[in-house]
């Protein structure tokens, strides 16, 4: 039972001041084993507040990322599952699956988690399963101004992923949850 | 069974010897209570009370210590040999007289033949008395502790998969159509890691967590020090599986405890508590009931823990059943019956009772003594003849708490001389590092106070 923290696009300080108060109430120190983060914190500060939440912090570079350290991709064992770790603004079109899955296939994961459009999506292909966790702000991204904050927290256990999506909607949190089992013939490229 | 060489002047029967239990036909020799007015005190180093758990179990598992069986010169009383075969015939008898067996307890359970747990079961009312309901009796408690761990062992990701897939069917897993946008599904009852809600099932399992983390730490310690007292490094392949293997046992009956009782929880000290009780569970030469140590193990656990649980509630302290005033109880009877040693040791040296009968009290002697001797007074605490014998709770936890006091202050008086002749800091020592004596003869001390205090 491993809990994963996937978040993003947080933009702060330039798009947004913080974390939505009702997600950072929620964000406690003690629960998560790992943070996933794909990206444009962007200022040391976030990266020591998520540190804080978690020791075993994982970041991939967005454009905005003042860090310029950050790898462009990453990919980490959890589990019998394998995650991959990208910005997206490298994949284009931005948020496009089918280029998200060549992404993918190239990183040989089953889970690939990206951010980028600032909505939360979560998406199967054959090759595995593409979530983007939107943005943890509700920062207003490239393409849209109407983004409602979200991040994702996943409870990996044995070869079953629960994918719990937090989403600020109207001023009141709502999770919902994704199911999915890792079928037993792996179909990561080989 | 692995046992130091001692030297030829300790090999006579006046000194307890540890039990082999594996064998039927040895009898240790029980030592032969010798009413000497006072005893000289062993000056050794201080009795490490764990050691013998693991070497007991080592010798179970390996079962290499035939040759190594050490035994002071075999002289089987005929007193033991008639007790022994008494406790036998009590025992095999269809409906079991309570209290005959507690007489016959009382006075020391030898340690062959695997009666003790046996007697102690019946003495805790885990067994019936009637033979013929043992059984059915065995298969309940089996079915109770497996149905305990099932609900209360499970991680809370196990919870929520249970609870959806009796609301689910399964083949929603093959809709999912090879591509396309996961579908997204209501959470049941607002569950989600993150809920900080009283009743979430994981608020619950964090806040449990440091618990565990406790009972965690406490089990490993104490299985360290039995195995690091041997000189045995823990890495060795079959140490180390022992070591999980107890760790694990013992782990799991106390996070049940403290998840079944939570207003009493988990408090440090009672890992000492349990660990007599798996000993002589574990080390039944049935093997069945070996196997089901852990189980039997953890509904006594819980049985003797109703006796001092108000000893380890820190709000009652102060109260009438709190640890405060079982201390003053035994100051009492102190006075009552050694008046000059008490006021030597109260009011002349200042030792506050505090400072020792803290620990005497609160885990029932099992760190005063080594193994072999706490199982013996454990064996008179629990079998006090004139106690109830359908007790209510708090009938038992008086009785019993009035043979733990008679047998504190029959410790006291026993070092009486030295303690008159020491000051604070010798009296202290003395006292928290409790020189090894001769069990029977403290135990008939402690009876002899009884019938002081009576008369």
């Amino acid at each position: 039972m491993v809990l994963v923290l996937a978040l993003g696009d947080l933009h702060i300080p330039h798009r947004a001041a913080d974390l939505p108060p009702k997600f950072k109430s929620m964000l406690v120190p003690g629960k998560i084993q790992h943070i996933i983060c794909t990206g444009n914190l962007c200022i040391k500060e976030v990266h020591d507040y998520l540190k804080s939440l978690c020791p075993d912090m994982h970041i991939t570079r967005g454009e905005y990322d003042e860090d310029a350290r950050y790898p462009e991709t990453k990919t980490l064992t959890i589990g019998q599952f394998k995650l991959g770790l990208c910005h997206g603004h490298q994949v284009v079109p931005w948020g496009d699956l089918d280029s998200l899955a060549m992404l993918q296939r190239q990183l040989d994961v089953d889970i690939l988690v990206t951010g980028h459009t600032h909505q939360f999506k979560a998406y199967k292909h054959e090759g595995g399963v593409v979530i983007n966790p939107g943005s943890a702000t509700g920062a207003y991204s490239s393409i849209t101004y109407d983004v409602n904050p979200s991040f994702v927290l996943m409870d990996i256990d044995a070869l079953r992923v629960v994918v719990y999506v937090y989403e600020l909607i109207d001023g009141e949190v709502k999770v919902d949850k994704i199911d999915f089992k890792k079928t037993a013939t792996s179909q990561s490229a080989h | 069974m692995v046992k130091k060489r001692v030297p030829e002047w300790m090999n006579s029967s006046l000194w307890t010897s540890n039990p082999s239990p594996e064998t039927e036909e040895r009898y240790t020799p029980i030592p032969i209570p010798i009413p000497i007015p006072k005893p000289e005190p062993i000056i050794q180093t201080p009795p490490i009370p764990e050691p013998q758990i693991v070497k007991q179990q080592e010798s179970i598992q390996e079962e290499e210590e035939e040759e190594d069986d050490e035994h002071h010169g075999p002289s089987f009383s005929p007193e033991d040999i008639s007790r022994q075969s008494q406790l036998l015939a009590e025992l095999s008898r269809k409906v079991i007289n309570l209290l005959e067996l507690r007489r016959l307890a009382s006075q020391g359970i030898p340690d062959g033949a695997g009666i003790r747990s046996t007697v102690w079961k019946l003495l805790l009312s885990y067994l019936p008395t009637d033979r013929g309901h043992w059984v059915a009796e065995l298969a309940r408690k089996r079915s109770q502790y497996k149905h305990f761990t099932d609900e209360l062992l499970v991680n809370p990701s196990e919870i929520t998969r249970k609870l959806e897939t009796s609301t689910r069917l399964e083949t929603d897993e093959s809709k999912l159509e090879d591509k396309g946008l996961l579908p997204r599904s209501e959470i049941p009852q607002g569950e989600h890691p993150l809920s900080l809600g009283k009743t979430s099932i994981w608020n619950q399992f964090f806040q449990d967590t440091e618990i565990i983390e406790q009972i965690d730490r406490d089990v490993k310690r104490l299985i360290l020090t039995c195995i690091s007292s041997l000189g045995i490094h823990p890495l060795q392949n079959l140490i180390s599986w022992l070591f999980f293997y107890l760790q694990e046992a013992l782990r799991r009956i106390l996070i049940i405890f403290a998840k079944l009782n939570p207003g009493i929880r988990y408090v440090q000290g009672m890992n000492e508590v349990l660990a007599p009780l798996f000993y002589v569970f574990r080390n039944d030469p049935d093997e069945e009931n070996a196997a089901s140590a852990e189980r039997q193990t953890h509904f006594l656990f819980c049985r003797v823990v109703k006796w001092i649980r108000d000893h380890f509630c820190q709000q009652l302290d102060n109260s009438v059943v709190g640890i405060r005033s079982t201390i003053t109880k035994m100051s009492q009877l102190l006075k009552e019956h050694d008046e000059e040693l008490w006021r030597h040791l109260e009011v002349t040296t200042k030792v506050n009772p505090q400072f020792y009968a803290f620990r005497w009290i609160t885990l029932l002697l099992t760190q005063e003594f080594n193994f072999a001797d706490s199982l013996h007074i454990w064996d008179t605490l629990l079998s006090d003849p004139e106690g109830p014998q359908v007790g209510t709770g708090s009938l038992i936890i008086g009785y019993v708490q009035e043979t733990l006091l008679r047998v504190c202050c029959a410790m006291l008086v026993l070092i009486r001389r030295r303690l008159l002749a020491g000051d604070f800091t010798s009296n202290l020592k003395l006292l928290q590092h409790y020189p090894s004596t001769n069990i029977s003869h403290l135990l008939y001390v402690a009876d002899k106070l009884r019938a002081r205090s009576v008369g």
